[in-house]
């Protein structure tokens, strides 16, 4: 296995702890709000899949943990901005906090529990394919579910009722109304499945790539999903390619190390970030789609 | 022809109706009249009291006792020698870094980038600060750190502003970004060309020389950063409210497109805002550094620049209020030695207490915009 390989496959594997949440933050932005708190979600998340899986032993039961603790904030930051009218960047920082405190006083039992991580799934055939085949289908359990996400996001958007009235509520939540549906309980429920998978692709940090639990372990890939969603213009495609961009950057990092390249380490670090703000600036340059109505209003009123 | 009066009130000549006396005691009526007029702040201390409650709980199905955890709360901020200075100490870098989201904020720019503007304040002013040594004399040497300091955050809260006004990205994004980066350069800085060789454990950069450290005051903890501090939030106050600067900031905030009309300098003003944001989080970041810290080490900002942020909310992007805001955040920060200590807690668990007080606003928010309408 060569090094570019090796990049690769590392860089699908965690490019999906970006990817998810990256859906879920587009699903929730198209809605009209914004969530800066998806890197909380992701943090509950992935103490949640852990805590589960700890618990009984199989680290596919713990997604579903992982799941519901990100949704649980989500809900928080859902209620906060849709029915209290709270400032969404404000209550998506806080919802971070909140995150912050809670995995680290109920993680602290969780830090030296070893668990047995999702296993590496190869697919019959496909894995075969020469140089692609185990790059992108011998992998573990979440990185199929964010294809599928893709694929899912898509249709739905595009091709449901459901896109519609969510596509609809971001650009004038007084229009959906006519469809006899409250707007505020549309954003609830983008929101909070944007969590969802927020978590979800937190479980994929605790439980799949990683596979321990330490403090504050997203270390801003909640914030980067932000980002992405913000350079793919609200494009599920984008997202995905911009996510997995990230994700190759982080294992390049990994993969330098420990073929001894001697670049300092911190040096490195910083390189997903400085792709991620250059990829925001080309894209703004070029002008791409301008974001929902309902969402730029949220982000210039500065209150 | 007489004229027969026929009251209008009730031409038909109905009997009268005796005007309805309100059933309740004169005192219930008027606690109700009292309780209508000041809701909002009833509400107000009814949701504090409930996020306390909240925390109580947490506290308490972690199993301790959380009457105690209050009262080592403000024990130990209090009561403890030394603590308020240290409490004072810690409210220079936040209240500064806070002043640096309170002033774009007044031109509708939102700086998630304390963080960062500290990091990058407090590397500058190492940078200086080192390479100076012990060459040149003390008050020098913190005119030149102070230069640096503040020059390294306007640089780094100016490169998002830029594009900003050059691409139109989103600022409240690329300000955050820049957090991750300015600390990775951070710890490049500690653990390669600035490392200190002598010191063992915990990598960390080689400490400031004796004279270029700020002078403590009258021999307590605080130093002369504490004053500088002040004197900037004061300044902040000027600018903002005084000034023809801070007026323009604030047409540009609140209608750019009348801004526009007027003939203001948009762009301009955006960035001059978010410069003199950066430069006095880049102080902030020198004060800590020189003043409290001396040497760089990793997680020198401990949050704080977030913290700010909030400081900055909860204190409505006015200068003295944001330094009350600055205070009892940092007050709470410091409590987390205290609880970890007393009650083996993990520290982190005044981040939850530090956001259910942000909470607690951001809850009443529909009710003081009704307030204000």
């Amino acid at each position: 296995m060569n090094g570019i390989e090796q990049t690769l496959i590392g860089g699908i594997a965690g490019g999906t702890a970006i990817v998810i949440p990256a859906l879920g933050e587009l699903t929730s932005e198209l809605s009209g709000i914004v969530n800066l708190g998806t890197e909380g979600c992701m943090l509950a998340g992935a103490l949640g899949a852990y805590a589960v899986t700890v618990a009984t032993g199989s680290a596919e039961i713990g997604i579903a943990g992982g799941a519901v603790a990100g949704a649980i904030f989500g809900l928080l930051h859902a209620y906060l901005t849709v029915y209290r009218k709270a400032d969404q960047l404000t209550s998506g920082l806080v919802i971070w906090f909140l995150a912050l405190g809670v995995t680290g006083v109920l993680g602290t039992g969780y830090v030296n529990d070893a668990i047995t991580p999702l296993p590496i799934v190869s697919v019959p055939g496909l894995s075969q394919v020469p140089w692609l085949g185990p790059i992108l289908f011998r992998q573990d359990l979440l990185v199929y579910v964010g294809y599928f996400l893709v694929a899912l996001i898509i249709f739905v958007l595009h091709r449901s009722r459901i896109g519609l009235l969510l596509r609809a509520t971001g650009e004038r939540p007084e229009v959906v109304s006519v469809a006899g549906i409250h707007p505020n309980v549309i954003q609830v429920v983008a929101v909070t499945v944007g969590a969802l998978l927020a978590g979800i692709g937190g479980a994929q940090l605790s439980v799949g790539y990683v596979g321990t639990w330490f403090d504050d372990m997203t270390s801003g890939y909640g914030f980067v999903a932000v980002a992405v969603v913000l350079f793919a213009s609200w494009r599920p495609l984008r997202v995905m390619v911009g996510a997995y961009v990230f994700g190759v950057a982080l294992s390049a990092e990994s993969v330098l190390q420990t073929n001894g390249i001697a670049i300092n380490q911190y040096l490195l670090d910083a390189l997903p970030y400085l792709v991620t703000l250059i990829a925001l600036v080309v894209v703004s340059r070029r002008g791409g789609r301008k974001a929902p109505e309902a969402l730029s209003r949220a982000l210039t009123d500065v209150t | 022809m007489t004229k027969t009066s026929v009251n209008l009130e009730n031409p038909q000549g109905y009997p009268e109706v005796p005007p309805k006396t309100d059933s309740v005691s004169p005192i219930v009526s008027r606690v109700r009249e009292v309780l209508r007029r000041h809701k909002f702040a009833y509400l107000s201390v009814g949701t504090y009291i409930a996020s306390m409650v909240v925390f109580g709980l947490i506290v308490f199905a972690k199993g301790s006792n959380p009457f105690s955890v209050f009262a080592v709360v403000v024990q130990s901020t209090m009561f403890n020698g030394g603590s308020i200075e240290q409490i004072v100490l810690r409210t220079v870098p936040i209240s500064l870094a806070a002043l640096a989201v309170a002033v774009p904020a007044r031109a509708g720019l939102v700086n998630v980038g304390g963080e960062g503007q500290l990091i990058m304040g407090a590397i500058g002013a190492a940078g200086v600060g080192l390479a100076v040594g012990a060459s040149v004399p003390g008050p020098l040497t913190w005119v030149l750190m102070a230069l640096a300091g503040g020059i390294a955050g306007a640089v780094w809260a100016g490169i998002p502003v830029l594009m900003r006004t050059a691409t139109g990205a989103s600022e409240a994004v690329t300000t955050l970004l820049m957090n991750f980066v300015a600390n990775d350069i951070m710890l490049y800085l500690i653990y390669q060309p600035w490392r200190d060789r002598f010191s063992s454990g915990q990598p960390q950069s080689q400490p400031l020389s004796q004279s270029a450290q700020l002078p403590s005051l009258f021999g307590s903890q605080l130093n002369l950063g504490v004053v500088v501090a002040l004197a900037l939030v004061i300044a902040t106050w000027y600018l903002l409210k005084r000034s023809h600067w801070g007026f323009a900031l604030k047409v540009v905030g609140g209608n750019q497109e009348a801004a526009r009309r007027a003939g203001l300098p948009i762009s301009r003003l955006l960035i001059s805002s978010m410069l003199v944001g950066g430069a006095l989080a880049g102080l902030g970041g020198m004060l800590n550094f020189a003043g409290l810290e001396i040497q760089l080490v990793p997680g020198i900002t401990a949050t704080f620049g977030y913290i700010a942020f909030l400081a900055s909310w909860l204190g409505r992007h006015d200068p003295y209020k944001v330094l009350i805001a600055a205070s009892l955040f940092s007050a709470i920060a410091l409590s987390s030695n205290g609880i970890q200590l007393n009650f083996g807690l993990n520290g982190s668990i005044v981040d939850i207490l530090l956001a259910l007080i942000v909470i607690a606003p951001l809850f009443l928010s529909k009710n003081r915009k009704a307030l204000t309408k």
